[in-house]
């Protein structure tokens, strides 16, 4: 019986299980891969979210069910259960709020209860905020627990890519896979209609030779 | 979904199935239907046996999954309430008939056991048991351990489930790796004692028997035993591991060969808890003695990236740090003897390791070294011994920082491997650096030494490395350069002098390449202050600078990095380099012409930013007082003209065009701007508005100019703030001859204003308040009015409600606002401005202010934004509460004050509990509230008096005994007494409240 019993697609799937405080920014986190926006309010996650995040490695597609789970006990649904035949994780806290990074062992144990010995992430949102509270120094569970590290900004994209790209080596065995194109975004959810699609693309290379708009310089400033 | 078919299953497990599906091909109202349902049954009184009989009757992992999630929340949530006592013996019961491998008793055929489950329904298992021993060991259940351990017999399975046991007990009980509470921890202390006393020694004798007997043939069940061992050794009797029994055995299966890897590194694993387990140091360095570790020496010659190796590595290290401690702390010959002869013994393996493994230990290994080196302070001279040792520390480093030439021409163009490469190495060499740095402390000739031949070779040297050891050498220059002190710095040893020179004057062959270009201009900067010291060195260093080393590099990377570092060296050599001005000027003309000429198509390649370093250094150049008037004035128009022409051209072809201004515009604008501010920076007020008055005038010329961008562009926020920040440096260069513009420049900048971009006004008015006070005066409350009204548009009149998760980018905006606006109107208060507040024009929102004011000097969240505004009411009170008993300034607010701020802030705010003294930013504001009550006191005397003791004071239940003291403190004039007194008031007020706080 597969429990990430998701739309099959014909190249590498892994489920990955997302974990940490309520309020860390794992919605934003995964929701910034697949829109390609920032999420500025709130809406805390109710059980547990599931979406596709398909990657182009130099070995070829792999996908990654991202399990988006609820930080906050109250709007848990499952909680520990939805970690159940996880492949791999990410741990993420919040840099501007140490209690987040307190509670990151007591989530690591969690997961590891369900999933022994699967490769993990920790992360530390929020690296673009000015008054971080824990300091890139202070974090060491990591060295601990042999997990990798990542400091990483949702808001600015800083360092994005980052925990895919360690999972997806870790999984494949091979340290010199890479990504070969990014952004990768949501496959589609439906069937599409040819014409449709025609239409679609044609209206994607009228606006790529569009001059590219101003980007925003001014994130870090 | 065909298992929603299966005949065999009934409503529960396929209602557990559907809430388990995340495929998304569940109709949605049956999914929810389907957790309704589960939500029902979990709440049902029966829910733990219906839970225990599925688990002696589903296969179906989420069914068994489900079922210990239930009983386990029903076991934390419901035991010290709502479970009976047969409730509570019959989870007990069946739980431990599932851990042992028990069906249930009567004529059950097919039984389902747990223990045939996966591993995390076994770990669930654990974790219910855990709950149990939490709640009931050893005063209920005292026998769980003892009637666990005859099971053992029945095999790996059960064993195994022993194992987790264990190790849950540790994780969720014992281990203090993760955060709990007070209770927790006493009830860990409780359930260590009573194991010590009554199961441990039997525990080890049955660990001890186990891997004897499985040794050779189930290697994976003696490789979890000893792994839940290894958590137990730092708390129980050590004596029962480390004695003539136990160590050979853990001895043997870490040296035979053959054996599988896993069960050697637990077996190490054993080994390494068994050399940290804390104890007298005596003691310790006998047992660590008796341990033969040169034994684990030959495990790691051969050089393989295994896991043992990483044991091994993680062993010895263990092993070297607590010699180390030993020694430190022993002071007896013998003991330091025998601790500095085991030490010998094993750090060439250490280094090994270090050399030739690829291990995780890394880490360890290094702030092994540090403490290592650490020791050496205050011995001098080092030994020989010591100073091989060092050496070979340095060797080590050296080697450890190095790229991989396979990296090369990724990190020359900085593509995704070379800026991976690069950060990996930075996060990498961080804690060498500061080993190598520790090391320059303690052996300082030596290690200069050391790095003078690694760059002397580096350079001779031919070989396919040569980049990377050239980077390599000069990074360790750099780091070195980081630990001397000023002072050493100028001096300079005969040694670093020649270093210094060494570096100056080489020109590497590799110097095209974008890393080693990098390292040398930091480095050079580091010594820098040696530099300034030696003025022969100065030519060589701006010639480092100024040709295609530095700024005329071909790596963009490099040159803008240059430009920058060049700023730097400027500021800090600045009148040194007069006679060098025309020289830099001339080499730098065509960085400049890239700025000043009118040709737009080159200006897009250059980033908003680039000009500002060159132009700044510039500016520090030619501002200085010592060079002529006339010369001056000519560099400065040289360079102002054709920038503000610039712009104005842009203006007049941007006022046909549209408003929001052509991507390219605006950045060639925003170019100008920066270049043109960073120029300013080099001018003081007092040449500028003194002494030379022509030179303020090119300065308010420009101010116009720029000031038109507003009109022009009003709604693009990116050169709003660019001129918002030259308006700040006008400020600072012209000081009052800036005035004049003010008006207008205000209005500008507040026309069509976003109220989350009103914190960049906001900061420019404080400038102006904070350095002109009462002169800005018509200026603020002409604005204050637009001000306020935008603010409390958006602000809310209390608290900045907070999401239940963390603060979102949203209220973090909010909160700016609301912080900037708190100093705002502070910086007003006092700077005798308070009239502002009620003068005709801003009346209208003094009363909104009071009560925001009000509310935040008694709940803000930040306690320094509470003193902000205490500061602020203490000013008004001041100001505005002149005559004694004779009509008020402000009508009401002597009532308001009396009335509702004294009690409100000075005493009920203070009462709550969360109100923390040790806190030293609560401190400070106490200290404000205390000069508050001063100030009442001052101005309404007996009136004060009256509303504070008689009124407040009883409400809170103070004694007429205490109430007297606080009034006869408060005559005096001992601020510090009062304030000792007045906590002491408060605190013994809180505990009469026991906690509650009625009025609130």
């Amino acid at each position: 019986m597969a429990l990430p019993n998701q739309q099959t697609v014909d190249y590498p799937s892994f489920k990955l299980v997302l974990v940490g405080d309520g309020g860390t920014g794992k919605t934003t986190f995964v929701k910034r891969h697949l829109s390609g926006e920032f999420e500025k309010k709130y809406e805390p996650t109710i059980g547990v979210e599931v979406h596709p995040l398909d990657f182009h490695t130099n070995c070829g597609q792999i996908r990654f069910y991202c399990w988006d789970t609820a930080g906050q006990e109250k709007f848990g649904g499952l909680r520990d259960g939805y970690y159940i035949h996880g492949q791999c994780a990410i741990i993420m806290f919040d840099v501007t709020a140490r209690l987040t990074y307190k509670n990151v062992p007591t989530w690591h144990r969690d997961l590891c209860r369900v999933c022994e010995n699967i490769p993990i992430v920790l992360c530390g949102n929020k690296v673009d905020v000015k008054n971080r509270q824990v300091k890139a120094k202070q974090v060491t569970f990591h060295r601990k627990k042999n997990l990798q590290y990542y400091e990483i900004s949702a808001k600015s994209n800083y360092n994005f890519e980052k925990p895919f790209l360690y999972l997806a080596r870790k999984l494949a065995g091979d340290q010199n896979l890479h990504f070969v194109e990014s952004p990768a975004l949501a496959p589609p959810e439906v069937q599409i209609d040819l014409a449709e699609q025609q239409r679609h693309e044609q209206e994607l290379a009228v606006a790529a030779a569009q001059p590219l708009p101003d980007d925003d310089d001014d994130a870090f400033e | 979904m065909n298992l929603l078919i299966n005949r065999d299953m009934d409503d529960l497990e396929r209602a557990i199935l559907i809430s388990f599906d995340e495929s998304g091909t569940i109709d949605s109202v049956l999914k929810s239907q389907a957790i309704e349902y589960c939500q029902q049954i979990k709440e049902t009184p029966t829910i733990c046996s219906i839970c225990v009989e599925r688990l002696f009757t589903s296969k179906l992992v989420q069914v068994q999954f489900w079922c210990l999630q239930c009983l386990h929340d029903a076991v934390r949530v419901r035991y010290s309430s709502s479970m009976g006592i047969e409730e509570k013996e019959f989870i007990r019961k069946s739980v431990f008939a599932m851990a042992c491998y028990e069906g249930v008793d009567d004529s059950n055929n097919a039984v389902v056991r747990v223990l045939d489950s996966p591993a995390f329904i076994k770990n669930k298992l654990a974790q219910v048991l855990v709950t149990l021993i939490y709640f009931e060991y050893p005063s209920i259940w005292s026998s769980v351990f003892v009637d666990f351990l005859p099971h053992l017999n029945r095999g790996a399975v059960v064993i195994d489930m022993f194992c987790r046991l264990l190790i849950a007990l540790d994780d969720e009980l014992i281990s203090l790796d993760y955060p709990r509470n007070a209770d927790d921890v006493a009830v860990a202390g409780r359930v260590k004692d009573a194991m010590r006393q009554q199961c441990v020694p039997q525990i080890v004798r049955l660990w001890y028997d186990i891997v004897t007997a499985y040794k050779n043939s189930d290697s994976e069940i003696c490789a979890s035993v000893l792994d839940s061992m290894r958590r137990y050794i730092s708390w129980i009797d050590i004596s029962l591991i480390a004695n003539d029994v136990f160590i050979p055995l853990l001895f043997e299966l870490l040296l035979v060969e053959g054996l599988p890897e896993q069960l050697r590194s637990a077996s190490a694993g054993c080994v390494l808890a068994v050399v940290m387990k804390r104890m007298d140091s005596q003691v310790k360095l006998t047992l660590l003695k008796s341990l033969q570790i040169n034994r684990v020496f030959g495990l790691i010659s051969d050089e393989t990236d295994t896991e043992l190796v990483s044991s091994i590595a993680s062993l010895l290290t263990g092993y070297a740090t607590e010699i180390l401690e030993c020694a430190k702390r022993l002071s007896s010959e013998e003991g330091k003897r025998v601790s500095s002869e085991l030490l010998e013994e094993v750090l060439p393996s250490v280094f090994y390791v270090m050399q030739s493994c690829e291990v995780d230990a890394t880490f360890s290994t290094v702030q092994f070294l540090s403490s290592y080196v650490a020791t050496m302070k205050n011995l001098s001279p080092l030994t020989e011994k010591q100073l091989v040792h060092v050496r070979q520390i340095l060797e080590v480093i050296r080697a450890q920082i190095c790229y991989d030439p396979i990296y090369r021409d990724h990190l020359d163009v900085l593509d995704k491997i070379g800026i991976e490469e690069e950060d990996r190495m930075l996060e990498y060499r961080k804690d060498f650096l500061v080993l190598l740095r520790s090391v320059g402390r303690v052996a300082p000739d030596l290690t200069q030494l050391f790095i003078q031949n690694s760059l002397g070779s580096a350079v001779a040297s031919s070989s396919e490395r040569n980049v990377e050891e050239v980077e390599a050498a000069l990074s360790l220059l750099y780091a070195l350069g980081e630990s001397l002190s000023d002072e050493a710095m100028r001096t300079g040893s005969r040694l670093l002098g020649e270093l210094v020179t060494m570096l100056l004057s080489t020109r590497f062959p590799c110097h095209s390449n974008r890393l080693v270009a990098l390292t040398y201009l930091e480095t050079i900067t580091r010594y820098m202050k040696y530099v300034q010291e030696n003025a022969q060195c100065i030519p060589m260093a701006l010639a480092a600078f100024l040709d295609e080393r530095g700024i005329h590099h071909p790596n963009i990377n490099v040159s803008r990095r240059a430009s920058y570092l060049f700023m730097r060296l400027v500021k800090l050599l600045r009148s040194k380099l007069v006679p060098y001005i025309e020289t830099i000027l001339q080499s730098l003309q065509d960085v400049v012409a890239r700025f000043t000429s009118m040709d737009f198509a080159a200006k897009q390649m250059i980033g908003a930013e680039d000009g500002s370093h060159i132009f700044e250094a510039i500016g520090i150049l030619i501002g200085m007082e010592s060079v002529p008037l006339e010369k001056q004035t000519d560099y400065l128009s040289s360079l102002l003209t054709p920038l503000c022409q610039q712009v104005e051209a842009l203006l007049r072809s941007g006022k046909i065009q549209n408003p929001e201004g052509s991507p390219a515009t605006v950045l060639i604008i925003q170019q100008i701007i920066m270049a043109i501010n960073a120029l300013s920076k080099g001018f003081n007020e007092h040449l500028v508005t003194a002494s030379r008055p022509a030179i303020g005038l090119m300065f308010k010329q420009t101010l116009d100019v720029l000031l038109q961008i507003l009109v022009v562009y009003p709604k693009v926020e990116s050169l709003r703030s660019k001129v918002t920040s030259f308006v700040h440096r006008m400020v600072e260069t012209l000081g009052v001859s800036v005035f004049p513009y003010l008006p207008k420049a205000v209005e500008q900048l507040l026309a069509d204003i976003e109220p989350k971009e009103l914190v960049g006004v906001l900061v420019l008015l404080n400038q102006l308040i904070c350095k002109f006070s009462t002169s800005v005066h018509d200026i603020v409350d002409e604005v204050f009015p637009a001000i306020a009204s935008r603010v409390f548009s958006v602000l809310p009149q209390d608290a900045i409600p907070c999401g239940p998760g963390g603060i979102t980018e949203e209220i973090r905006e909010l909160q700016e606002l609301q912080r900037t606006f708190f100093i705002f109107l502070n910086a007003i208060a006092t700077h005798d401005l308070s009239s502002v507040f009620i003068s005709p024009k801003c009346r209208a929102y003094l009363d909104r202010i009071m009560q925001l004011l009000l509310y935040s000097c008694c709940n803000h969240k930040d306690i320094t934004v509470r003193k902000v505004c205490v500061q602020i009411f203490i000013r008004l009170i001041k100001d505005w509460c002149t005559g004694q008993y004779g009509e008020e300034k402000v009508p009401g607010f002597q009532s308001f004050i009396l009335e509702t701020f004294a009690a409100n802030c000075c005493l009920y705010s203070v009462l709550d509990k969360s109100f923390e003294f040790r806190d030293a930013n609560s401190h400070a504001l106490f200290g404000e509230i205390m000069t508050a009550q001063k100030v009442m006191y001052e101005k309404f005397g007996e009136n004060f008096l009256a509303n504070f003791v008689s009124k407040g004071f009883l409400a809170a239940n103070c004694s007429q005994n205490l109430a007297e003291q606080y009034r006869q403190k408060l005559q005096s004039n001992d601020t510090k007494a009062l304030k000792s007194f007045y906590q002491s008031l408060v605190e013994n007020l809180r505990q009469q409240q026991n906690g509650s706080l009625v009025f609130r």
